[in-house]
């Protein structure tokens, strides 16, 4: 990279002033923070749900809804999806920030963060389905 | 948004090529980066066969060699020639490090050398830092303290308190480090990188200094230390051996324990 031609200069701004720049967000410890305790929830969450599909092997529609009805299965599977989603909009932002610059920045991040909220709600009603839906009787 | 390529100007061409003198025994050849403000061409990798058996043991001493008795065009910083102003920092085989500590018989093959990564350049192996001294400069670098220092003397620490700068105070700003990081060369404009924050962590753990949680504050940023993705090039190119990313983790620790 270059210094440009000393002719023309688009930006005459001190250093000083450039490295201040906008000065502090006073944000980013409580996203540091998430994303690692997310990270470490899922281990046991996504331990959990392995365990439980691999119990659920071969069963028919009724058992699974019959599973997915019990309140401690519905609350950790919830827990999971939303932790999943979050865990994403948050390691995505990251990814975001690196490689996105620019005027498409603000943009993007909003996208992450518009996309992964609905993937997760996705998620959540059809949880809340499943464990308060009742499951259609076989006539 | 991505850049994938260089920019058309900074694509590296092939340079000039200045053969050893007749009868060197012991030769390597050096490769350099090349360029010049003046012509507006791009830049260039000039060769330079030495026999090193002529000259001293570190990569400066081919450097000056080739300077004084081969190529005067050939641009670079140096100054103290013993590890300690900084000024020789460029990339030497593909790591950041001190021209005038690196050893030239450490390296197999061809010797590469090329300026501080992701830089402007002045010239040649000069890069413009103007940018990282300004980050240094909008941390404070220096004691800030409201009380009174005693009237008789200076401020003082005990021994332990002043242990905790060690691996601190030895940093003599070359920038290894901070051209050295790829979250760096992303978001170099609002990531401090890690030889500021070093400075920063030095002052933050200094006994005598009072504004700890201003300083926390003006770092407290998505960017100007959260940036930092523990990719530890920092720590693995320092020339004199110090843990930048070690004192970055540290900020954070005091960000965490003040927020939860």
């Amino acid at each position: 990279m270059n210094a440009t031609s000393p002719t023309h200069r688009t930006v005459m701004r001190s250093q000083l002033g450039r490295a201040r720049g906008l000065g502090s967000g006073h944000s980013g410890t409580g996203h540091w923070i998430v994303e690692r305790v997310s990270a470490a929830s899922l281990l046991p969450l996504s331990g959990w749900f392995v365990i439980q599909m691999f119990r659920l092997g071969g069963a028919d529609y009724e058992q699974v809804a019959k599973w997915g009805g019990k309140p401690v299965n519905a609350t950790l599977l919830a827990a999971l999806v939303a932790t999943s989603f979050y865990h994403a909009e948050v390691g995505l932002q990251v990814i975001v920030d690196d490689y996105v610059h620019g005027k498409a920045h603000a943009p993007t991040k909003l996208l992450v963060k518009i996309g992964t909220g609905l993937l997760g709600l996705l998620g959540i009603v059809s949880v809340l389905k499943l464990a308060l839906g009742r499951p259609a009787s076989k006539g | 948004m991505v850049e994938l390529r260089l920019p058309r100007n900074s694509t590296v061409g092939k340079g000039q090529f200045f053969p050893a003198p007749a009868g060197s025994k012991n030769v390597r050849t050096f490769k350099i980066y090349r360029w010049t403000p003046d012509d507006g061409s791009n830049p260039v990798m000039d060769a330079y066969e030495i026999d090193i058996d002529s000259i001293g043991p570190m990569v400066l001493d081919a450097l000056i060699h080739i300077k004084n008795d081969v190529d005067p065009t050939l641009t670079f910083r140096r100054s103290c020639r013993e590890g300690i102003c900084g000024s020789c920092a460029m990339n030497i085989d593909g790591e950041n490090t001190l021209a005038c500590l690196k050893p030239i018989r450490d390296m197999q093959g061809d010797i590469i050398i090329n300026p501080l990564p992701h830089m402007p350049i002045v010239k040649d192996l000069v890069s413009n830092l103007d940018g990282a001294y300004a980050q240094l400069r909008s941390i404070d670098p220096w004691m800030k303290a409201d009380s009174a220092p005693p009237p008789d003397g200076e401020r003082l620490q005990s021994p332990e308190e002043r242990a905790k700068l060690d691996g601190m105070w030895e940093c003599i700003l070359c920038f290894c480090c901070t051209t050295s990081c790829p979250s760096y060369w992303w978001n170099g404009d609002r990531y401090l990188g890690p030889a500021t924050l070093l400075a920063a962590y030095r002052w933050i753990a200094d006994s005598r200094d009072e504004h700890q949680g201003d300083r926390l504050d003006s770092l407290e940023d998505t960017f100007k230390l959260y940036a930092c993705r523990t990719i530890m090039n920092c720590t693995q190119t320092c020339p004199k051996g110090l843990n930048p990313a070690k004192a970055i983790g540290r900020i954070k620790e005091l960000q965490v324990e003040r927020k939860l």
